[in-house]
């Protein structure tokens, strides 16, 4: 039997789910793994690793293993996502609103100060400075960094293989990126729904995973009303704003689920032209858009792990089916 | 020929009479069936209970703002496999 609890950690739902004698005691400890993570990794929380990283910008600063990995990481996929993946975009986030946590923001709205922030610095994230050997880092002056973007998809992966200490088979999900290890004994795949982003009370599809990684960004989760524009929290960092696309969300299917995570928020933010570059280097992805019309686009596999969806699906070859 | 005529329409009646005899003395002697509440051996296998069905409502489009695409609720769909924990998926 797979047992599972519910929690709220990272402004956002997490769920653990586990099959084996020892589920309960390996979600409570991999419960715990995922707050202590919050506290380390939050931009909101003055104490966090990542807010001293911010505030030393311009002089170097030693740094825990995990974070170094996180920053490496992050340096990789700013590569392969030509600069789409881009954790420099904090003083953006700020200026358009995304200065508190989500919640916070639910509850009081957007603080018109933070509105009126300046535009990041012209700094590249490929100018950070890592030095992985003595553990330490250097980013340039005025450069402040959000992992948003990559941190939630470690936590997962992470908190995961914590859990599979405990049992053979357990999914980790955060917020709907997803990671299962091991296929439950009763031989099915694991069931995830592709939620509507317009409502995330429907559902579109659903879909088979056997096990692997579901990640899914959205512009519609994420976002609030400033001065009558709505506003999201993906920001293009080709212009500093939140990105416009007709695509309301994307999700990947793969077996990384840090690969998963950022190639998602790549996708939404770079539309068909990354979806086809980044496709073609990685075969292993399926990709799932909504369209702002309800319709889905997908890679040509998507039978792989959907059953039939509720409306039409066009390919990424521009074929509905 | 007379009497040879009348000597076999006797023996078929005689013959036809004793068989009729013969059988209504073998059946009302024969064992009556036993009834299907008396016998302590019958093996009872219990009626399948069935669910009810759903009304078709469920089954209709929503009317909300999604612009008239066909969606379909989460909990229908999960009521095929009850044991499985719900996973969604759909940014945070």
């Amino acid at each position: 039997m797979i047992r599972s609890i519910e929690f709220r950690a990272m402004n956002t739902t997490v769920m653990l789910a586990a099959e084996g004698e020892l589920a309960m005691e390996g979600m409570q400890a991999t419960k715990l793994y995922i707050d202590e993570c919050e506290q380390r990794f939050s931009r909101f929380l003055p104490a966090s690793e990542v807010s001293d990283l911010n505030r030393s910008a311009g002089e170097w600063l030693s740094i825990s293993a995990d974070l170094m990995e996180m920053l490496q990481l992050s340096v990789k996929y700013h590569k392969q996502t030509n600069g789409i993946f881009d954790p420099t975009i904090l003083a953006d986030l700020k200026r358009v609103g995304y200065d508190r946590s989500m919640d916070e923001i639910r509850t009081n709205g957007v603080t018109d100060g933070s509105l009126a922030s300046n535009r990041r610095s012209l700094s590249s994230f490929t100018e950070i400075n890592l030095d992985p050997t003595n553990r330490r880092v250097l980013l340039p002056r005025g450069m402040e960094i959000d992992l948003g973007g990559i941190a939630k998809g470690w936590i997962v992966e992470k908190a995961a293989h914590l859990l599979r200490q405990y049992v053979d088979v357990c999914g980790v999900s955060a917020g709907g990126d997803i990671l299962f290890i091991g296929q439950p004994s009763d031989g099915m795949d694991w069931d995830v729904y592709l939620e509507d982003p317009r409502d995330p009370t429907q559902m579109l599809a659903q879909l088979h995973i056997p096990c692997g990684a579901v990640a899914t960004s959205s512009v519609m989760k994420r976002s609030w009303t400033h001065a009558e524009v709505l506003r999201h929290h993906l920001i293009d960092p080709r212009t500093g704003e939140p990105a416009e696309t007709d695509w309301l969300s994307v999700t990947i299917i793969c077996p990384n689920i840090i690969e998963a995570d950022v190639y998602a928020k790549a996708l939404l933010i770079g539309g068909w032209q990354e979806a086809l570059k980044l496709l073609q280097t990685n075969s292993s992805a399926t990709f799932i858009a909504v369209h702002s019309t309800g319709n889905l686009i997908s890679s040509t596999n998507y039978k792989d792990y959907m059953y039939e969806p509720a409306t039409d699906i066009f390919l990424s070859t521009g074929i509905a089916s | 020929m007379k009497l040879l005529k009348f000597g076999l329409r006797f023996w078929i009646t005689v013959t036809s009479i004793l068989s009729f005899l013969t059988g209504w003395i073998m059946l009302a002697h024969a064992p009556k069936p036993s009834s299907t509440s008396s016998g302590s051996s019958t093996v009872t296998t219990p009626l399948p209970t069935l669910e009810p069905l759903r009304p078709l409502s469920d089954f209709a489009p929503n009317d909300n703002n999604v612009q008239n695409q066909p969606t379909f609720g989460f909990q229908s769909q999960n009521q095929s496999r009850p044991s499985r924990p719900f996973f969604s998926t759909g940014g945070s």
